[in-house]
């Protein structure tokens, strides 16, 4: 029991330097909003899950209904247009840039864009 | 008096909305539409199933695809469209008395895929099956398709001797020979390449597998027994551009993969998979002078092109290997003919092509109408020597297959009919004794498939094929699926399966072993008679899913190839049935997200086979009667961290009786394996251990003294021989 609480205490303290960390430069942290052309929850799970991978990306969220990807991303490394072409390559548009087509075509059924909103 | 009032107030609006719909108009007390499809050309689709969400009310659409339901029949203002080759879909219509309904289609194969869900426990199928996603194949050592079952429960992967190293899949306690293996849902591997044929998959080749107990559709055959196990092999137009994969282990065995794959066109796609693999290194951990596993080296090349174009989907493949290995005593050359060395040896060479092609036709404006058509040929030689024991084999076949599907008045019922035709032709020489037969195998099948839109699904096929050698073959099978509620489904499935045996080939294990082979009388083809059940549950608990599923089956063979171990230590007899033999499997399996990202999956398997030898009913040697199987899988968001531990409990298994030897039962025995990956956007690295506590059988080879005595085998394995294994690898992909 008492490692586990001090095993604990170590965790907690390990998260809050993570989170204090993370405060100290909030400078370079930029968000963007892209429009895709994502269209269901498992088009959410996917983008999401590719933009966890881009480099220089903090966090990522979409939102299903309005179809928004907005992404935290560290300004020193990566840059709206790259992460706009990561969206592409992912199958899906992002503005008024077109997905890449093979990537497109490896999509899911649900998540083609002729599917509709669901 | 004060509630009342309120009560009464608030069931006034819904009331008055009673009496409005019942004084409306008999047309607006229906809720008419139009079903389309989602494409540029928005046609009609005729026949398409629409019912009110949670009852069984429904109609289908007419020849302009309109349709009219009862606003009356509803239970909730929803309705479920469903439509062959179109994604189902469930729309709202509340307040709406027209609407139209757009359907995707699927740009599928219909007609032959069993369809790759996604999620492991499909709810949809009529066939209790299970998916090995391929998330699931990254888990375990990569490598072959031996290794794909690892951190599955349904199927077992055992070890046929101590010398070949062949691997051999188990379902329902049976032998893997009664297990069909399909590719891309076209039987593949069958007759003398049964022995190896894990190995000649490449894990890297493979999409998902699906695993489909009891007997299966008739489609593919009258072969199944047991099961089906039906691997995807990766889809040109969707595989990754590069994938390259490198594996490396403590034995000093080694893996490359490279898969390249593009699109030509518009039209076509193809993908180009390499694989070769090599041990040089002689291991011996348990000091018996044998070589643990065989070294050798395998080249093996697949070729797949994929054509789509609006109704049209065709694939072509071609698959080519070259296999050779050496096993035996550790001072075995095999450049020296067996007569001039002291030592003991096998070798083996094996060389194996194959090409088919799949193509399908779907009718414009009838998407549940297709015909397709499917072709394969096989060719596979192999020469080998076990000690003084020269066997050799080769096997060509060829194989057609007409499949029509229509619907019968609307989709709720549909039919696949087809011709199918088979030819194989087998030669095999065993030391002195050569032995073959050729089969031409035309049959004809029907198969009905009853769906009533929401919770019953019935399958009825069957199949006549007149075989050259052993006449008539009559195959019925039925599978019925009722879902009892959405997550609550319940499974029968019921069938016949035929099969001529290669008992030599499928027994190779008898090879390696002193015992001399014989057949007591002429062979006839194997038949049994499957039947089963099963219940799956879904559920979720704190927010997070489970499954749970549990299974029987019984499975009683009218005839089979007896391998008879038992009567005569020195002898292997082969002969027919001449009693019971069957098999009765029992399995519960529970999956469920424990903690977020902590995937548990356990399961118990009981297994009771017996078989008549001799005049005696007793049970098969090397299956054990209980099992235990535990995954625990923990992934970080996103995947970037994975970590998995598989381990499995082995109950006692029977052994044959061999003179001067006084083990007749195994011993209980754990296996553990792990593994440990790490992802990148392109790269993935993994390193992992396979039988961490280094349990091996001890003394898996009986005689090792005198290889050339009469006591010598190496057939009697039943736990794992090299120990403990740790590898790495990584992993290279562009999109």
């Amino acid at each position: 029991m008492k490692t586990l609480k001090s095993f604990l205490a170590v965790f907690t303290l390990f998260f809050i330097c993570v989170g204090a960390n993370a405060q100290t430069q909030p400078k370079n942290e930029q968000t963007l909003e892209v429009k895709t052309s994502a269209v269901c929850g498992m088009c959410k799970k996917s983008l999401e899950k590719a933009m966890a991978y881009e480099k220089g990306v903090k966090s990522s969220s979409l939102d299903v209904d309005s179809k928004v990807l907005t992404v935290v991303f560290d300004s020193r490394k990566t840059s709206p247009d790259n992460i706009r072409k990561a969206i592409n390559e992912t199958g899906y548009d992002a503005d008024s840039k077109p997905a890449s087509e093979r990537a497109y075509k490896r999509l899911d059924d649900c998540c083609k864009k002729e599917a509709g909103a669901h | 008096m004060k509630t009342k009032t309120a009560k009464l107030l608030r069931t006034l609006p819904a009331l008055l909305a009673l009496y409005i719909l019942a004084t409306l108009p008999t047309a607006a007390q229906q809720l008419t539409g139009k079903v389309v499809a989602n494409t540029d050309s928005q046609t009609p689709l005729i026949g398409a199933n629409v019912a009110w969400k949670g009852t069984s009310i429904g109609t289908s659409t007419n020849a302009n695809g309109a349709f009219a339901l009862s606003l009356a029949d509803a239970v909730t203002p929803e309705i479920i469209v469903s439509y062959i080759g179109h994604k189902a879909d469930t729309i709202t219509v509340a307040g709406k008395n027209n609407i139209v309904v757009q359907l995707t289609p699927n740009n599928k194969l219909q007609e032959v895929v069993v369809e790759g869900q996604q999620a492991r426990y499909s709810s949809l199928t009529p066939t209790n099956s299970q998916v090995i996603t391929s998330r699931d194949l990254e888990k375990s050592a990569c490598c072959n398709l031996a290794e794909s079952f690892e951190t599955n429960a349904s199927v077992e992967v055992s070890t046929t001797d101590a010398v070949s190293g062949a691997k051999q899949i188990q379902m329902l306690g049976l032998d893997g020979s009664y297990t069909l293996l399909t590719t891309d849902n076209i039987p593949a591997l069958r007759g003398l390449a049964i022995p190896y044929r894990l190995n000649y998959l490449s894990g890297t080749y493979i999409e998902s597998i699906d695993i489909i107990k009891g007997t299966g559709s008739v489609l593919n055959g009258y072969e199944s027994i047991s099961g089906q196990v039906n691997v995807l092999l990766k889809d040109p137009e969707k595989a990754e551009r590069v994938y390259f994969n490198l594996y490396g282990n403590s034995l000093a065995k080694f893996d490359a993969n490279l898969n390249l794959a593009t699109s030509v066109g518009k039209k076509w796609s193809t993908i180009l998979m390499l694989h070769s693999n090599y041990l040089g290194n002689r291991v011996d951990r348990n000091d018996d002078d044998f070589m643990d596993l065989p070294i050798g080296t395998q080249y093996n090349v697949f070729n797949k092109w994929k054509f789509s174009h609006d109704a049209v989907v065709s694939e072509f493949g071609v698959n080519a290997l070259h296999e050779n290995k050496v096993g035996g005593q550790l001072k075995y050359k095999e450049d020296i003919p067996q007569e001039q060395q002291l030592y003991y040896g096998t070798n083996s060479e094996t060389d194996r092509f194959s090409a088919y092609n799949k193509s399908s036709y779907t009718y414009p404006g009838r998407p549940y109408q297709s015909i397709g058509l499917i072709t394969s040929v096989a060719h596979y030689k192999f020469k080998s020597s076990y000690g003084f024991r020269d066997y050799d084999g080769e096997q060509n076949s060829g194989s057609a297959r007409l499949i029509f599907q229509s619907i019968l008045g609307h989709t709720g019922h549909t039919y696949k009919a087809g011709l199918s035709y088979t030819y194989d032709d087998y030669t095999e020489t065993l030391t002195d004794s050569t032995f073959g037969r050729t089969e031409h195998i035309p049959g004809a099948f029907l198969e009905y498939i009853y769906n009533n839109a929401t919770n019953l699904t019935l399958v009825a096929g069957s199949r006549v094929d007149f075989h050259s050698i052993y006449g008539t073959v009559f195959t019925p099978r039925l599978n019925v699926k009722y879902d009892a509620t959405p997550n609550t489904i319940f499974r029968i499935a019921a069938g016949k399966g035929f099969r001529i045996a290669n008992p030599v080939a499928e027994n190779s294990a008898i090879l390696v072993s002193s015992r001399a082979i014989k057949a007591k009388e002429e062979l006839k083809p194997e038949e049994a008679w499957n039947i089963g059940g099963s219940f799956t549950q879904y559920f979720e608990l704190g927010g997070r899913p489970g499954t749970f599923v549990t299974d029987y089956y019984y499975t009683t063979f009218d005839n089979q190839v007896v391998l008879d171990m038992y009567s005569e230590p020195t002898q292997a007899l082969f002969y027919n049935l001449n009693g019971r033999s069957f098999s009765k499997s029992f399995q519960a399996e529970l999956q469920y997200e424990v903690l977020k990202g902590l995937d548990v999956k356990t399961a118990y398997k009981y297994f009771d086979v017996r078989t008549t030898y001799n005049g005696q009913l007793i049970q098969k040697p090397m299956i054990p009667q209980h099992r235990f199987f535990v995954n625990l899988g923990f992934a970080t968001p996103f995947d970037k961290w994975r970590a998995d531990l598989t381990g499995q409990y082995f109950g006692l298994m029977p052994l044959a009786p061999i003179e001067q030897d006084n083990v007749h039962k195994s011993e209980r025995f754990y296996t553990f394996n792990t593994q440990v990956s790490r992802a990148f956007k392109r790269w993935e690295l993994y390193a992992g251990a396979e039988n961490i506590l280094n349990y091996k059988q001890e003394n898996p080879i009986i005689g090792t003294d005198q290889p050339f005595g009469s006591n010598f085998d190496a057939s009697m394995v039943w736990g794992p021989i090299t120990g403990r294994v740790v590898y790495a690898g990584l992993r290279f992909k562009i999109d």
